[in-house]
């Protein structure tokens, strides 16, 4: 009888009696606590989960774990989820994907039926392509069949907390069957701190529901009571150099582990025949966990498969009172006590027979096995055999991913017809399954080495623990049971027609990789990008093996040569919001930023740091600075404090002219360059006193000029000279305009007039009783004070200075002004190119004096060329405000580009800088700006529009 | 001195870099010594017991803070922060020493320290939040990965490194409770990540006055 | 990209915890020729191989130190502060080594 439930048995996950409610496409159904959405499905008679990608075939249940693509769903909205890996719970709404109208009648079934022709592999480079004026209508077409389930197109506010957990251990193993488990006990044991991660929603691997669950359980246990920390439900993504992200949920735990050990197991694979694909043939642990984790009934099996397995397969079936018809095994002669064990229990075993073709029509009814010869052709006739389920226990492959992230490679290994993953890397350990050790004492054992090298490697545990590990190396070699498994045949058939898949995800079969070869497609990573088999949802845990094998038999080549594709993150389907982590953006914000949110300021991102650029108008705040007073906050600048006996030295090898001819109290301005004469950044160094100076940079170079001074200081390091960034720990705003000194008065005892601070001095006074350092300079052309303080007492300061009159303005207003003076912004108005000759600062090289700065070589050269573009002004005497970054053409010829421009309100004009040809930077030449398809005529001038002599500034 | 203006001045009232974030959050501030601190959340009680039994959060950015570069003569105990009194001597490089003290405390040290070598004032510079409680490695395990297990980090445990993916400092200063410090510009998004994360966990903000003491025995065996 | 690094202050981080400051040049002394000039700013190595090179512990410490790592692993050999660095092996960089 299929479906309905088995007898209790102790390895069930299911609590009888506790009945959950959910819908699946509106009807509905009724589980168990502990059953998956799959699990609950199938006890209810379900067999058909989802349709396939390209054919829209049927599928079903086929590994019972969450890690093909057979039965992904739509939950509660949300696409993609596995319903056979996830836990029921009462509620839900389950709703099929990649089906329409319906999951029973699907009208895109018409490609499996008659599609074929349009669809071969590389479909997307052959067909679909004329007419090309067909295109758009190709592509609606193409994007609504593509894709195996819907986002909601709405969704409210960020719905999924997700966050980061970092944790460092000794031990991560990844992982948590019987070697896992072991590995970790053991490890624990030693001392070290021990992690364990697995898929499941309980450790103990294949143990579960091999019959071994009591012995998986205790071995959890123990582990517990070592202190080792168990994450369920927890797959481990990949092996980042040794970082091992593990996504549990709502978390990513992000494990960065000294030592790893991969006890990752082993993938069931399945037999390519035609009709595989058939609701009902599975692989054999899928049937397996049905009965004994869920205790469902799958329905009268018939077991196929190529080892022991096959054979455990059935007895494990038997036992859970599960109807077994017959055993058929490939190898023609097996002997061993589970041939006895199945006569027991009067099953039929045939042996060297394998499947030729799966019958029925919406789900499996028959199915027909005999033996074939070695390119699987059916020899003599098949015998039908009557089954609801064919479990399938094909050779079992290492799941190596991890392994081979970490650098392992592949090797074929012959007796157990899979790849190997061998070389691991000396920081990570294989155990079991994976490595080779599949029957559980081995697996037991393999894990306990793992474990206690791991541990030992650490420098955990004794001398007797060495020796104990060095034995059971040795025992391990030696009672290396003997594997015995047939080479199954890349595709099994009678010479009949039907699709033998050898990709369930992609609906790739054995021909369309054999088409794929012929059409020259014939190395292994080729084949895979031109057919796509392995690169559908479940990554190639259940196809590489069969198309290497397909791949091989076509082109004639052995499998060690076929190779396999290169292992990558993440292992499972990971949702990009459990990547995503907390929606915080790392933003500095200057001490007064309280107040320009106050003052309904428009804050933007400047570099790193939020910003006031305007407080509502732009005209108005740019005249108060020309009229009266402004205020602006450039607590952004890049501030170095340098000091020592060889400051000075240290200065005059960074900048091109002399820093150590500042006399204390007084300012210069100063260009950085680099080893190619390039500026870098510019700035202010006030010399505070003989050994100690004041270096400000521009805000967005900061950071790069704090490493540009260390790392010529590490070079240097006979210069006693030291450097603090207070970049942070000093606010700075600049009060301008020609009100300023008034409004400076009246919050100092100190003489600010003209005399008592002229332009470019830097002395130290209290103003609104909080100690200053006040910098004359003038960025923004009128007179005006830069006031540097402690950042915590900077709000007070700003408060003072505004209640006294300054009117805040911000960086757009500042820009202007800026701009008016020529003023450059370093990588707005120089870019990589632009040299201090180039940007007219050729004030600020030194050529005559003696130290070898950085940048002089370079210079030295460029002294005597000129440069290939030079800075100039320019005022559209049209009113047009070109667009940044507009080119300057001569006929359909590009001789420059504008690097800033805007509106200035006080000179009723339009204004910019731009980088031209040297022979255009003449006073009154004509440029020609193309922008967005117009011409704007241009005239250059070299000097700033302005107060151009700097008398304003000096006043 | 010409580097006076990098200090408090005591003609007015410092701020933190995190107290517009605090307020925001409920904090009840009063003035002391010069500086805005946070006494409490307007429940003592309650942020007490968060501090023993989950976790809480403190504004401590008061603390002085000096950066000392000196000639190297003294050897580097790398990751170990000395006791002072006040405060804490941390070695971050074999010539460069961070001084954290309070305000009071720094006053006292400052004449010897200026002694040794350079004296920076780093205080308006670095920000500093006390982490206090049974869940405070939960806490930083959200935003930091530095490995602060108790093997790894014992009590004077010093680490400088990466903290909220920004430049920083983590110091033990006693059993369950850690001092952060970090750029003070950061200052709004620093209370906003840990608030997050403290807030996940089942604790909260609290006022310095909350804070189990350094030098006092834990309240819990 | 996750491997650690050992800062000789701090200890082992995170690469995200560093500034990579490139690999380990020699600088010309005495006033180059132009095209000795260019190649010192432009010209590198970039071995696929073991290479010497300097990072800054930027989220921590701020010292530069120099380190010795294979660009094709990322396995890092060692990290030193630049005065207990082992002597650069001057066989790989003049013996002609491939380009």
């Amino acid at each position: 009888m299929s479906g309905g439930r088995l007898a209790e048995n102790g390895g069930q996950r299911i609590r009888r009696g506790e009945e959950l409610r959910f819908t699946f496409d509106g009807d509905s159904r009724v589980g168990l606590a502990g059953d998956t959405i799959a699990s609950a499905l199938y006890a209810g008679g379900q067999r058909t989960f989802s349709r396939s990608f390209k054919y829209h075939r049927r599928r079903g249940e086929l590994c019972g774990c969450g890690q093909c693509a057979n039965s992904l769903v739509t939950v509660d909205g949300a696409p993609g989820v596995r319903a056979c890996g996830e836990p029921l719970r009462d509620g839900m709404q389950v709703e099929h994907q990649n089906a329409w109208p319906s999951l029973e009648l699907d009208v895109m079934r018409a490609t499996d039926l008659v599609g074929g022709p349009f669809t071969p592999p590389g479909f997307y480079y052959k067909t679909f392509i004329r007419p090309r004026r067909l295109w758009p209508l190709y592509e609606k077409v193409l994007r609504s069949a593509a894709g195996l389930g819907k986002l909601r197109r709405r969704q409210p506010e960020r719905e999924w907390r997700t966050e980061y957990r970092r944790r460092h251990c000794d031990v991560l193993v990844v992982g948590g069957g019987i070697a896992g488990l072991s590995a970790a006990l053991r490890a624990a044991q030693l001392g070290a701190d021990v992690v364990l991660c697995d898929e499941d929603v309980e450790p103990g691997g294949s143990l579960l529901f091999e019959g071994g669950h009591e012995r998986a359980r205790d071995l959890a246990a123990r582990c517990r009571e070592a202190g080792v920390e168990i994450l369920t439900r927890a797959p481990g993504l990949g092996y980042f150099d040794g970082l091992v992200p593990v996504w549990q949920g709502d978390v990513l735990h992000q494990v960065r582990a000294a030592r790893h050990v991969a006890a990752t197991g082993t993938l069931a694979q399945p037999l390519v025949f035609p009709e595989n694909d058939l609701p009902g043939v599975m692989l054999a642990p899928g049937a397996l966990r049905l009965a004994a984790l869920y205790g469902v009934d799958p329905g009268r099996c018939a077991i196929a498969g190529v080892d022991d397995r096959a054979l455990e397969t059935a007895l494990s079936l038997h036992r859970l009172g599960v109807q077994v018809a017959v055993v058929a095994d490939l190898r023609p002669d097996a002997d061993s006590e589970l041939t006895a064990a199945l006569e027991t229990a009067g099953i039929e075993l045939m042996r060297g027979v394998t499947p030729v073709r799966a019958g029925g029509s919406k789900q499996l009814a028959e199915v027909q096995v005999g033996p074939v010869d070695p390119s699987g052709r059916l020899r003599g006739s098949a015998r039908r055999i009557a089954c609801d389920v064919l479990a399938v226990a094909g050779p079992q492959a290492p799941a190596s991913s991890l392994l081979l992230q970490s650098g392992a490679r592949a090797r074929f290994d012959d007796t157990l017809q899979s790849f190997l993953p061998q070389e691991a890397p000396p920081l990570i350990h294989p155990a079991g399954a994976v490595a080779g050790h599949a029957d559980a004492e081995s697996a037991m054992l393999s894990g306990a080495v793992a474990g206690a090298e791991a541990a030992l490697a650490l420098g955990f545990g004794e001398r007797e623990d060495r020796d104990r590990l060095a034995s059971e190396r040795a025992k391990l070699e030696a009672e290396a049971p003997t594997v015995r498994r047939a080479a199954p045949p890349a595709k099994s058939h009678d010479g009949g027609r039907g699709k033998a898949f050898v990709d369930l995800d992609e609906d790739i079969t054995a021909k369309d990789v054999a088409y794929a070869a012929a059409e020259g497609y014939d190395s292994l990573e080729l084949s895979k990008r031109y057919t796509t088999v392995t690169m559908g949802p479940s990554q190639g845990r259940f196809s590489q093996l069969a198309s290497a094998r397909v791949l091989g038999e076509v082109t004639g080549r052995p499998l060690g040569e076929i190779g396999v594709t290169t292992a990558r993150p993440p292992w499972t389907t990971v949702p990009m919001g459990a990547l995503a982590g907390r929606p915080f953006e790392a933003a500095k914000r200057s001490s007064i930023h309280a107040r320009h949110r106050d003052l309904g300021a428009t804050v933007r991102w400047a570099g790193d740091w939020r910003r006031a650029y305007d407080y509502g108008d732009v005209e108005g705040e740019t005249m108060a600075v020309h009229e009266g007073a402004g205020l602006i906050d450039v607590s952004t600048l890049g501030k170095l404090i340098v000091r020592g006996p060889d400051a000075g030295e240290l200065l005059d090898r960074l900048y091109p002219n002399r820093m150590s001819t500042l006399k204390p109290g007084r300012i210069r301005y100063g260009v950085l360059t680099s080893e190619s004469g390039r500026i870098s950044d510019d700035g202010t160094v006030c010399r505070l006193d003989d050994d100690t100076f004041y270096v400000t940079t521009t805000s967005s170079g900061a950071t790069a000029v704090e490493r540009w001074f260390t790392w010529w200081m590490a070079s240097w390091p006979e210069l006693d000279v030291t450097l603090t960034d207070v970049t942070q720990g000093v606010a700075a705003m600049n009060l301008a305009g020609p009100g300023s000194r008034d409004i400076l008065a009246k919050l100092t005892d100190a003489d600010v007039s003209n005399e008592g601070i002229a332009y470019l001095d830097g002395p130290q006074l209290a103003i609104a009783g909080i100690d200053c350092l006040v910098l004359r300079i003038g960025f923004v052309g009128e007179l005006g004070y830069e006031l540097h303080c402690a950042a915590p007492q900077a709000r007070g300061l700003w408060d003072a200075v505004a209640d006294s009159g300054a009117r805040p303005f911000g960086l757009e207003p500042q820009r202007i002004l800026r701009l008016q003076k020529m003023h450059i912004l370093v990588g707005q108005d120089t870019d990589s190119e632009t040299t201090p000759y180039g940007a007219n600062l050729d004030f600020a090289v030194k050529l005559d004096k003696e130290q070898d700065f950085i940048g002089r070589w370079a210079l030295e050269h460029y002294e005597e060329r000129p440069p290939a573009q030079k800075l100039v002004g320019f005022t559209c005497p049209g009113g047009e405000v070109p667009t940044e970054g507009a080119a300057i053409v001569e006929g359909d010829r590009v001789v420059g580009q504008v690097t800033s421009s805007r509106r200035a309100p006080k000179l009723e004009s339009s204004i910019g800088l731009a980088l031209v040809e040297p022979r255009l930077a003449e006073d009154g030449a004509s440029i020609s700006i193309s922008d967005d398809g117009r011409r704007i005529a241009a005239a250059v001038q070299t000097r700033p529009f302005y107060d151009p002599d700097g008398e304003l500034l000096r006043s | 001195m010409s580097l006076g203006f990098l200090s408090i001045s005591a003609g007015a009232t410092a701020r933190s870099p995190l107290l517009d974030a605090a307020l925001g959050g409920g904090a009840r501030s009063e003035v002391r010594d010069g500086w805005e601190v946070v006494s409490s959340f307007g429940d003592p009680t309650a942020e007490r017991s968060a501090c023993i039994e989950s976790v809480g959060f403190a504004d401590l950015s008061h603390l002085t803070k000096l950066e000392l570069q000196h000639d190297g003569a003294r050897p580097f105990a790398a990751g170990e922060a000395l006791r002072l009194p006040g405060g804490w001597r941390c070695p971050v490089r074999p010539r460069l020493d961070l001084l954290l003290a309070e305000p009071s405390a720094a006053a006292a040290l400052r004449p010897g320290l200026e002694a040794e070598g350079r004296v920076c004032d780093l205080t308006g510079s670095l920000g500093a939040l006390a982490i206090a409680g049974p869940l405070a490695r939960e806490v930083f395990a959200r935003f930091c990965a530095l490995d602060l297990r108790e093997g790894s980090m014992p009590v004077r445990g010093f680490r400088p490194g990466s903290v909220a993916r920004t430049p920083g400092y983590v110091l033990h200063e006693r059993p369950e409770r850690f001092l952060v410090l970090f750029g003070a510009a950061y200052g709004q998004y620093f209370w906003e990540v840990v608030a997050d994360a403290v807030e996940r966990l089942g604790g909260r903000p609290v006022g310095t006055d909350s804070l189990p003491a350094i030098d006092e025995e834990p309240a819990r065996a | 990209m996750s491997f650690v690094l050992d800062c000789p202050n701090c200890g082992s981080r995170e690469v995200t915890d560093f500034g990579f400051g490139g690999e380990v040049t020699t600088r010309p002394t005495g006033r180059p020729e132009f095209k000795e000039l260019n190649r010192y700013v432009y010209f590198r190595d970039n071995k696929a191989g073991v290479q010497r090179e300097w990072w800054v512990h930027r989220a921590g410490c701020g010292e530069w130190f120099l380190a010795e790592r294979d660009t094709r692993t990322n396995e890092v050999i060692w990290t030193a502060r630049p005065a207990d660095a082992p002597p650069a092996r001057a066989a790989a960089a003049s013996e002609g080594a491939p380009r």
